[in-house]
Order: structure tokens, then C-alpha cells, then sequence
């Protein structure tokens, strides 16, 4: 898929020859560069509402065709909306599922601990000061470990790696490369993949659904391409089904301290929690 | 080489004759939880955690806490040593309150309403559009009538900016939640002796009466309180009786529980009453030179309310009350304390009157071990401050309820309704009347989706709370940990000033109250011409902070703002003992509180200029600042004539019953063998309408089945767990029953604050229900730990209004329902409140108001009164 949005061409091994080019630090950091602006495009589709500058440069003939060609199926709420409904409609979308009450934050703390402002969060600000960088709000203010501000710092590490490349520096692409996989072996590849799964479930609007699918297969590739083993802690979570789960008490008991005939009825079923662990 | 053979029986014997040796040795650890208070260790690093002080406002009893953050988060909670009311110690609901700042459903943006009102689609906006889309609205009520725009707030401890910042719009509608709260107490003890609350000496005393409050689980000052009813309990031996119709935590502390019939605590004290200056058991002296009557009078009054009398309606044996009364007279000290229980029911004033008589008869006032007035401190507004409103709201201070000086709210529904007022902007604070209020959503809901009564409603609030739901607008305020707020509350006896103080920046775009309003005044006012800015010249909320502080005598010495933001408290009243849990002074003694505070001096300077009318009260400058009694001049207490009024004037004026008195409810009167009171109550996990939400109390407490007795559910047939009906004359529930001997036989109990529609994911499960529906929020990965499927049945929705015509409370305890097996079509959770019923019960209750007709009726003991053109409609005097 991101082959096919980048414009990579497969390079057919011939017979007898090594299928491992080595590429020139230009080629290379010409690469990274290219997937450092998917990482942005993905980050701006996530970070906060699409402004009209990003809803322009993604409906552009070349994009939409470079979107088709990776098999992304966006649908006539997107590119037959006329522009203003369509900037209303996805903020109005933007907000229902990543920024009002009852909605699912693309935020990491909120996906791997259920609250805002965990270890991530902490993480990622310390993470970000001691590559220089300091995060500042754009048009709204948001958390260090929030989806878009996760890839762009990615995006960002990406760029000083192709800058590296460009002055021959080996050395620092390496630490770079280094930085980039550790990144994503702490944050975005434990929960991403999960996570756009869910988006592209709930999501109503194309857009998001489409971005949401872009996002997940690349993720996958990326942390194919880096050679990395991390698992996703967000959707891959084990599911324990209700009926399989014994406690020490009977969960549908009042919580008044009372109901003792209930509960000493219910006690041949009750099982223990070391039981269940 | 042969190794000492040392068994285990070798050891014992070493150990027997080394006891002494090891006495002697070094100790030189100590456990932590006893040693340590004030600190908190990372268990990871060991490094110590940033201790930063507050006082807890997940309820409104304001516990000293300190909150511990690691990593720029808030870790832990716990309470502060250095509070004296709170001693270091935080309930369940403080432990858990940093789950407000965290919680994945909270707002943390503006958010502008695009579908219809309560669809649930929302724009993201940024803070300058909002203003301006406000402060647009604002401009356009200013110009109709300043009265328009109304704001009403629910838990508010900003310390004067909520009027700071409607007197700087000009209007005079500020509506408060204090009607669905206790307002019926407060404005019995406001006239009778000042102050609206009384501090029990619980620690010091030999006997407690506690009529209706849950002193151990919930009433207002639940933990400083609990430790002291303790402390009296263990220490002192003392005993305590509780009169309530459910055998609460503190019923079962108690040494008798007497369950009553709801709503005549007030019958039972008058009859104790009787016995009391029948027997000659007064204290003549304190009546005779503290009251506005004489004992003879009270005597005269008195003889009336029988035991037997009392026994009839109550249901409590008239030898008990015999008994109890003689026992609460001849025991020195004594005190007594009610929250709701007697005083939200129509006429909860006249029961909380006669109840606070006792201690009053009995001489037990400002005595250790006794009944004391509350200690408080106060702080300085900053200057300028804007005037008060030109014109009244007929919202705010409605003519039909002159007393009520805490107000009606519940009740504006019905008159936005009747048109009464028209209202151009709702400006909602902390406030839920549509899961809060008697009627809930079918009374406030169909208020706040009616946009032809509220045209424009904005809710300053950080959860999407039944209320925020309907808006149009939502600013998003910060959760207490995220806020700079003065504090004191008289929840000891010993007086305290405080701060909330921020532990951490605030989440996303949120916005304090006091910096959300002074933005607002600044768009509306942006150059100053309009006369507005002047009122909100400060930089942020430290700031406001040093106006109300770094100028109180005393503190401002200790260092001011910088000494609370140190400590949290002041002052410091010694060292918090690990070994007793008291408070030492330097000497090692636990600190004495200071009592008589009434009898305090007025010093020569004190009385230069002064005229002493012939009743003994002390006048300076058109106000009583002093009583003189037996020659010496006296402070009194803080009434108008610094006396306990056991007889109040005022109310004699609106055709009320100046003197304790008790009137049954009429609904309760005619009451069919098939018929019970329905009453709420709160567990002590949770308050109003914000705790469901935090996930470690719904852990603990998530469903909420109705309480009822044994032998009556035993006539309808039904057992724990079955499902029942419930209907009442505005609308009908269906939950499930808890039979049990601990209530009275004619009540049902359903605790509050379950059974959300709204409020995030946690109270409302609402997003497990939907799991792999198409929407949004499935799968959500804290969800999977829910492990309950329960959230409860709330009540409100079949409680029909029902207004004290003195005081203003809602009668929460006056409920007459049928209670029945649910039936086939019902299902757990079914509720349904109409409307038109609800406005009629608005109707029924209003003719009880002293220009009611039924206001007579009740009343024949007033007959001499003038009627309702007798009187005219004077400033009500609540604060």
C-alpha cells in the first residue's frame, strides 16, 4: 500500500543477483523524506480538524489519484462535498469521535490506561525536549502523546535523518534510525494498529475511515520495514467473555451489604480470582 | 568444626531472656502510614513525590488534602496533617478525585452545539469564537433587560465571582441549587440564632440526639464529624440516638435507632420538649437571659405536644420519647444534630425549629460537649467591586416565598413557563438540575429543550452532564485539582482559611471559572468605555488569590498567599499526633477549642457610642452589635437583637407560627394502607450527580435498588432482587427491591446518584450497551474492565416539586408512591415523568405559599393574621 502512495517501484531481483541494493545516501534519504510526509499527512489528519490548506492539497487530482492507487476508497461525502460543507462536516465528525464526551481520544494515555495525561503523556514531553523539540498548540492545544503529534514527531526525526543523509552523516542517520525505532517500539506501535481499526469502525465519514485504514497498513509496514517485534496493547488486548469470568462475589449483588439469600444461592457458582488468574 | 545446634524451641529461649535487651535496641524504623504523613515516596524511585496542599472539593465538606504528583500527574491523594478540622484523613471520595482531571470523557475544548438540542453532535470551537458567539448573545439580553440573562450554579466555592460577575452585567437573576439542598434548616436556624449551621462538640460530649443525618456516610461535615462522633464514642463514652426512617451506618453506630415516619422528627422534639419543661428539666437561666421568651411562656407553648400526640403521628412510642427526653436533659453535656432528614418536607422549617429547641432549652449552647455556633473565617473581595443590580428577578426572589432566602430554584421551570420571567441567556455553573432536581428530565429536560423558553443556554462545565447535554454552547471549566479557589468552612471548632490551588496546568484548553468570566466581561467590555473591566482587572487566578489574601491580619504576617500555597490552611494549630490522631500544641496537650463565644465582652472602646435599647440590645451605628445582660455587656449571638429567637417575629408576619411548631404534611395525613413515602439517601461513595463517573467508587457502588421493609414487602410479595413498580402522581419507575428490617415499614429508600443518561461512558455504560452498534466509543479498552452491567434507576424523575412555603426546600422526603411487583411489560429502568402532572404538583405545592389558599387552613393557630395584603414583599434576608 504506501508503495503504491509513494510511487515506490519494485525492483525485480535478477537471477544470480543479491536482492538487497545497497542505495545511495541520496536515494535513501529521498525515501525517508517520502515517508516522512506520509507521517505528516497522516499527522494532520489526526492532530485537529482539517484546515482548509490541508483539505486543498488532499483533493488534488495527483492526491486523489495517489490515494486511489494505494486502494484508498474515499467516497462521494469527500470528494464530491462541495468544499465548505465538507471542511463543516468533518470538523463536526472530527469532534464527535476524537475530541467531545464520549468519544475515543487518539491519544495513547487514554487508549492503554483509560485516563488522560498518563506515563505517555510524560514520556513522549521528555521525549520531545531532549530531541529539542517543545510542543506548542496549533489551532487547539493537545497532548503530548496525541495520534498526530506522535507521527509528526516522527516526521520531524525523519527529516534531520534525510538532512543527515544529505551531509553524509552515517553516523547520525544510524542514531536517528535508532531514535525512530525505539519511538515507535514505546509509543505509536503499541497502540496505533488497534487503534485505526477502531476509526475505521466507527467512523461515518469516508475520510476518516480512509485515513484510518492508510494509518493502519502503514503502521504495519513500517514496523515491518524496521524490523521491529512490538505488539499493539490497544485492540489486541485479551477479551476475557463475561461469561467466562468467576468472581469472589456475585457481581449483580446490591451494593447495600444485603441480599444474602441471593448471594448465598448464587455461592455454588462463585469461584475465586486466583481461580480466574 | 561443630556448629551450634540452634533449633527454633533454642530460639524461644534466647528470646525469653533477651526481652529487656530487646527493648533497649534501636527502632529504627516506623510505619509509614503513621509517621509520615505529609509525604509520599515514588515505589519505583524512592524519590520523593511533589506534595502540593488543597482542599478536597469532590463534595463540599472541604477536607485538607495534599495531592502527590510524579511526573507532572496527580499519583495520589491524601489528607493534609496540617488541616485542623480534617486531621489528615480523606474519605473514599477524596482518595478518588483525581479521576475528575483525568477522565477521558471530559471536555477539554469549546464545544458549540450544530444538530438539535440533546442529538449529541458537537463542533469543536476555538475560545475567541466562543466569546464572541457569547458575549454576541449577552449584548443583545443587556440591551433587552440585563435581568434576562440568568445564571445558575450548583456546587460553587468561587468566593464571590459568580455575583462579582453577574452585578457586572446587571442582573440580578442568580439562581443556587440551595432549595434542592437544605435551605428549609438554614432559614430555621438563621432568624433563631444567626448562623445556618451548628457545630456539634461530638468529641466532648456525654450524649448525641441525631435526628435524619448520616453523619458517618454523607451529611454536611461527614469526615471531620465522623472523627469526632468517634472520638465522643470511644473516649467519652457518650451515647448517641438516632431518629431516621432508615437504619443507616450511623443508625447502626448508634446505641438505639428509632425509625420515624418521614417528616415528624419535628413532633417527636416538640414532644421532648414537653417532657423536658414539664419535668422541670430546663435551664431556666440560659432561657430566661439568652431568648426573646421567658421558660413560663415556653412552658404555656409547650404543654400542647404530648408524647402521646407525637407517638400517633410518629409512630415512636410515647414512653421512648419520655425516656429519651429525660435522658437528654439530665445528661451533661449534650448535643444534638439533624441535616435532611427533618427539614426537606413541607414545613421542614418548623421541624428543624424544633428540633435545634433542645439543646436551646436545655442550656447546652456554646458549651464543651454541646451545640456551638459555627466557626468561620471570611476574606477581603478585590477592589472595585461592581454594584449590585438596579432591578429584582422575579426568579430570584420570587414574592410568593418572602422567607425563603436561599430561594426556590426548583420551581423556575414552571414559572419560565408561566412567563413569569422571560430568560434570553442561561448561563449554567457546576449545576445538574435536569438529573438533580425533583421532576429531572421531564421538568428541567423539557425546560432546556424548549429553545422558545431558553433561546440560548450555555453550560460552564468539564463533563457532559445530563445539563451540558442540552446546550448550545459548553465552556470547559476545570475540574477542582485544576483551580485557584478561597476556602473556609466551619467544619470544626476551630476556624481555617484555605486554598484550592492548581496541581498541575490545566487539560487542553479548559479554563477556570473566575478567568473564563473575566474573559467574557473582557470581549463584552474588550477597551473598558462599558464600564465592565474595571471589575476583573487581574492577571490569573493567583493573582485573584492575592487580593482576597496577602491582606488578612494574622495571615498576611505568616506570609499570605505564599503561607497557603505552603501549607493549604491557616493557621496552623499544632502537630497532628500519629499515635491519637489529634491535633498537640507545643506542649504536647491536644488543643482546646475556645467555647462561649456569645459571652464574649464588648470592651470600652467596643461600647463608645453606643445606645442600649430597653430589651438589652446594644446599637452602633444603626446596627446590634451587643446585649447587655445582668449589667455586663455582652457580644450575643448575631441575630438582630443578639438573642436566640425562639420566637420569630418575621414569621408571624406572613400568618406563619412564630413558635416551634409541627404541621403534618397533608399527602401523609390521608395516606392509604397501600401507600408509602418514598425518600433518597447517599451512600457514601457517592454525592448529587458527580461521582458516578469516577471509576473507583462506581467500582464500589454502581446500583442503587430500592429499600423496603420486610413485612411490606411481604403484603405485595415480593424478595430481594425481584422487580418492582413504583408509581407516584407525577410518574412511575420500575427498579429492583432490597427487602430488608432496617426501614420503616410505610417508606421505601432509593439512594441517589445512579442511573445516569448521560455524564461519560462510566456513568452510563452507554457505550457497552452500543458495543459494535455503529457509532463511536465501542471497544473502548477501559470499558473491558467494567465488570458490572448495572448502573442503577434514578429516582428524581417521579418526585413531583413540593416547596417548604417558609423556607423553600424541596420536600425530597414527601413522596407518597404505590409500590407494586412489576409486570410483565416492565422492564428494570423504565421511567417516565409527565410533565403536566409535574406542573400540577407545582400548582398544589404553591397553594401552601402564605398567599396559598390553603396557607390558612394550616395555620388556624394564626387566625389574627391580616392575610397576604397585610404584609409587603421585603429583600429576603438568606445569604
Amino acid at each position: 500500500m504506501i508503495r503504491d502512495l509513494l510511487g515506490i517501484e519494485e525492483v525485480e531481483a535478477a537471477a544470480g543477483e543479491t536482492s538487497v541494493p545497497v542505495a545511495s545516501p541520496a536515494a535513501t534519504a529521498a525515501e525517508v523524506r517520502e515517508r516522512a510526509a506520509v507521517y505528516r499527512l497522516l499527522s494532520g489528519a489526526f492532530v485537529e480538524e482539517p484546515s482548509r490548506e490541508f483539505l486543498d492539497a488532499v483533493r488534488t487530482p495527483d492526491a486523489q489519484r495517489r490515494f486511489a492507487e494505494a486502494g484508498l476508497r474515499l467516497d462521494d461525502d469527500f470528494t464530491g462535498a462541495p468544499f465548505d460543507e465538507l471542511a463543516e462536516t468533518l470538523a463536526v465528525e472530527y469532534t464527535t469521535l476524537f475530541a467531545a464526551s464520549g468519544g475515543f481520544p487518539p491519544v495513547e494515555s487514554v487508549r492503554l490506561y483509560g485516563r488522560f495525561k498518563q506515563e505517555p503523556n510524560f514520556d513522549t514531553m521528555q521525549l520531545y525536549k531532549r530531541h529539542g523539540f517543545v510542543l506548542q498548540p496549533g489551532r487547539f492545544e493537545v497532548f503530548a502523546d496525541q495520534l498526530g503529534v506522535e507521527l509528526m514527531f516522527v516526521a520531524e526525526l525523519l527529516e534531520r535523518q534525510a538532512a543527515a543523509l544529505d551531509r553524509e552523516d552515517a553516523k547520525g542517520s544510524r542514531r536517528l534510525d535508532k531514535d525512530i525505532k525505539r519511538f515507535w517500539v514505546q509509543h505509536p506501535g503499541r497502540w496505533v494498529r488497534g487503534y485505526a481499526g477502531l476509526v475505521q469502525r466507527a467512523a461515518h465519514h469516508s475520510f476518516y475511515r480512509e485515513m484510518a485504514r492508510l494509518l493502519d497498513g502503514f503502521a504495519a509496514e513500517e514496523i515491518a520495514a524496521m524490523g521491529l517485534a512490538v505488539e499493539d496493547a490497544d485492540q489486541a488486548r485479551l477479551v476475557v467473555p463475561k461469561a467466562e469470568i468467576k468472581v469472589e462475589f456475585d457481581p449483580n449483588e446490591p451494593v447495600c451489604n444485603g441480599c444474602v439469600g441471593e448471594a448465598l444461592a448464587a455461592q455454588e457458582k462463585v469461584q475465586t480470582l486466583h481461580d480466574l488468574r | 568444626m561443630e556448629m551450634p545446634k540452634v533449633t527454633r524451641r533454642t530460639f524461644l529461649k534466647v528470646s525469653a531472656g533477651t526481652g529487656a535487651a530487646a527493648a533497649a535496641a534501636p527502632r529504627l524504623l516506623r510505619a509509614m502510614e503513621t509517621e509520615l504523613g505529609g509525604k509520599d515516596f515514588g515505589p519505583v524511585t524512592g524519590a520523593e513525590r511533589k506534595a502540593i496542599p488543597i482542599n478536597c472539593h469532590v463534595c463540599n465538606i472541604q477536607d485538607g488534602a495534599i495531592a502527590y504528583v510524579e511526573n507532572d500527574r496527580v499519583v495520589k491523594l491524601e489528607g493534609n496533617p496540617e488541616h485542623v478540622s480534617t486531621r489528615g484523613r480523606l474519605c473514599a471520595k477524596g482518595n478518588a478525585g483525581m479521576w475528575y482531571s483525568y477522565d477521558p470523557d471530559r471536555i477539554l475544548y469549546p464545544l458549540k452545539r450544530v444538530g438539535a438540542r440533546g442529538e449529541g453532535k458537537w463542533k469543536r470551537i476555538t475560545w475567541d469564537e466562543a466569546l464572541t458567539e457569547l458575549a454576541a448573545k449577552l449584548d443583545a439580553a443587556l440591551k433587552e433587560d440585563p435581568n434576562t440573562i440568568m445564571l445558575k450554579y450548583g456546587r460553587q466555592r468561587t468566593g464571590g465571582v459568580i455575583d462579582r460577575f453577574m452585578q457586572t452585567l446587571g442582573s440580578a437573576t442568580v439562581l443556587n441549587h440551595t432549595s434542592v439542598c437544605e435551605s428549609s434548616k438554614k432559614i430555621a436556624m438563621e432568624p433563631t440564632w444567626g448562623p445556618d449551621i451548628e457545630t456539634p462538640d461530638f468529641a466532648n460530649t456525654k450524649y448525641v440526639l441525631n435526628f435524619g443525618s448520616n453523619i458517618l456516610e454523607a451529611a454536611y461535615f461527614h469526615n471531620p464529624l465522623s472523627q469526632r462522633i468517634t472520638e465522643g464514642r470511644v473516649d467519652n463514652h457518650m451515647k448517641i440516638v438516632t431518629f431516621d426512617v432508615r437504619l443507616s451506618n450511623t443508625a447502626g453506630f448508634s446505641d438505639e435507632w428509632i425509625p420515624v415516619h418521614p417528616g415528624t422528627d419535628g413532633a417527636v422534639a416538640l414532644a421532648m420538649g414537653h417532657v423536658i419543661l414539664r419535668d422541670n428539666l430546663q435551664d431556666s437561666d440560659f432561657i430566661n437571659t439568652w431568648t426573646n421568651v421567658t421558660v413560663d411562656e415556653l412552658k404555656a407553648h409547650y404543654k400542647q405536644y404530648t408524647p402521646e400526640w407525637a407517638s400517633k403521628l410518629s409512630g415512636v412510642p410515647a414512653e421512648t420519647i419520655e425516656r429519651i427526653a429525660r435522658e437528654f436533659a439530665t445528661t451533661k453535656p449534650a448535643t444534638l444534630f439533624t441535616y435532611r432528614g427533618p427539614c426537606k418536607h413541607l414545613y421542614g422549617s418548623y421541624n428543624e425549629k424544633s428540633c435545634m429547641m433542645l439543646p436551646i432549652m436545655t442550656g447546652n449552647i456554646e458549651k464543651p460537649g454541646g451545640y456551638c455556633l459555627p466557626r468561620g473565617m471570611g476574606w477581603p473581595q478585590p477592589q472595585p467591586q461592581p454594584p449590585k443590580p438596579a432591578h429584582r428577578s422575579y426568579l430570584a426572589d420570587h414574592p410568593d416565598y418572602p422567607l425563603a432566602g436561599h430561594k426556590v430554584a426548583h420551581l423556575v421551570p414552571f414559572w419560565i413557563a408561566d412567563g413569569k420571567q422571560k430568560i434570553n441567556v442561561y448561563i449554567s455553573y457546576q449545576d445538574n438540575p435536569v438529573y438533580t432536581n425533583p421532576g429531572s428530565v421531564a421538568v428541567w429536560g423539557k425546560l432546556f429543550r424548549d429553545e422558545k423558553l431558553i433561546p440560548y443556554y450555555v453550560s460552564m462545565s468539564p463533563f457532559m452532564g445530563e445539563e451540558t447535554a442540552l446546550a448550545d454552547l459548553i465552556l470547559p471549566d476545570c475540574p477542582y485539582l485544576e483551580r485557584w479557589e478561597p476556602e473556609s468552612m466551619p467544619n470544626s471548632l476551630w476556624p481555617w482559611l484555605g486554598i484550592r490551588q492548581p496541581v498541575h496546568k490545566s487539560l487542553g484548553e479548559s479554563r477556570e471559572n473566575r478567568v473564563m468570566m473575566r474573559d467574557i466581561i473582557w470581549k463584552l467590555d474588550p477597551d473598558g468605555k462599558r464600564g465592565m473591566k474595571q471589575y476583573w482587572n487581574f492577571k490569573d487566578g493567583e493573582d485573584y488569590m492575592r487580593h482576597h489574601f496577602d491582606n488578612v491580619p494574622g495571615l498576611k504576617e505568616a506570609g499570605g498567599l505564599d503561607f497557603l500555597k505552603k501549607h493549604g490552611v491557616w493557621p496552623i494549630y499544632g502537630k497532628l499526633d500519629p499515635r491519637t490522631g489529634k491535633v498537640n500544641d507545643k506542649t504536647g496537650r491536644e488543643i482546646k477549642a475556645e467555647y462561649g463565644l456569645y459571652m464574649k465582652e464588648l470592651s470600652a472602646a467596643d461600647m463608645t457610642g453606643t445606645t442600649v435599647e430597653k430589651d438589652g440590645a446594644i446599637h452602633k451605628n444603626g446596627k446590634a452589635i451587643g446585649v447587655r445582660r445582668n449589667g455586663r455587656n455582652y457580644v450575643g449571638f448575631p441575630t438582630g437583637n443578639r438573642l436566640i429567637n425562639i420566637r420569630v417575629d418575621a414569621w408571624a408576619e406572613y400568618g406563619f407560627n412564630p413558635m416551634p411548631t409541627f404541621k403534618r404534611i397533608p399527602s401523609h395525613e390521608t395516606m392509604k394502607d397501600d401507600e408509602l413515602v418514598l425518600v433518597t439517601f447517599k451512600l457514601n461513595v457517592m454525592k448529587q450527580s458527580r461521582t458516578a463517573a469516577v471509576k473507583w467508587l462506581a467500582e464500589i457502588a454502581h446500583s442503587n435498588p430500592m429499600w423496603i421493609n420486610t413485612a411490606t414487602a411481604a403484603k405485595i410479595g415480593v424478595k430481594t432482587g425481584d422487580l418492582v413498580r413504583v408509581e407516584s402522581k407525577v410518574g412511575y419507575l420500575v427498579t429492583k427491591a432490597y427487602v430488608t428490617e432496617g426501614i420503616h415499614p410505610r417508606t421505601v429508600a432509593i439512594p441517589t446518584g445512579f442511573g445516569h443518561w448521560e455524564y461519560g461512558r462510566l456513568a452510563t455504560l452507554k457505550l457497552k450497551e452500543k458495543k459494535g452498534a455503529a457509532g463511536h466509543g465501542q471497544d473502548d479498552p477501559d470499558l473491558e474492565n467494567v465488570w458490572w452491567e448495572d448502573k442503577g434507576v434514578h429516582p428524581n424523575n417521579i418526585i413531583p416539586a413540593v416547596v417548604d412555603p417558609i423556607g423553600g426546600s424541596q420536600g425530597w422526603y414527601d413522596t407518597v408512591v404505590r409500590v407494586t411487583k412489576a409486570g410483565p411489560n416492565d422492564k428494570y429502568g423504565d421511567t417516565q415523568g409527565d410533565w403536566q402532572k409535574h406542573y400540577e404538583a407545582y400548582k398544589e405545592t404553591l397553594r401552601y405559599a402564605y398567599t396559598g389558599d390553603l396557607h390558612r387552613k394550616m395555620h388556624p393557630e394564626m387566625a389574627s393574621w391580616g392575610g397576604p395584603e397585610s404584609v409587603e414583599h421585603k429583600a429576603p434576608s438568606g445569604h
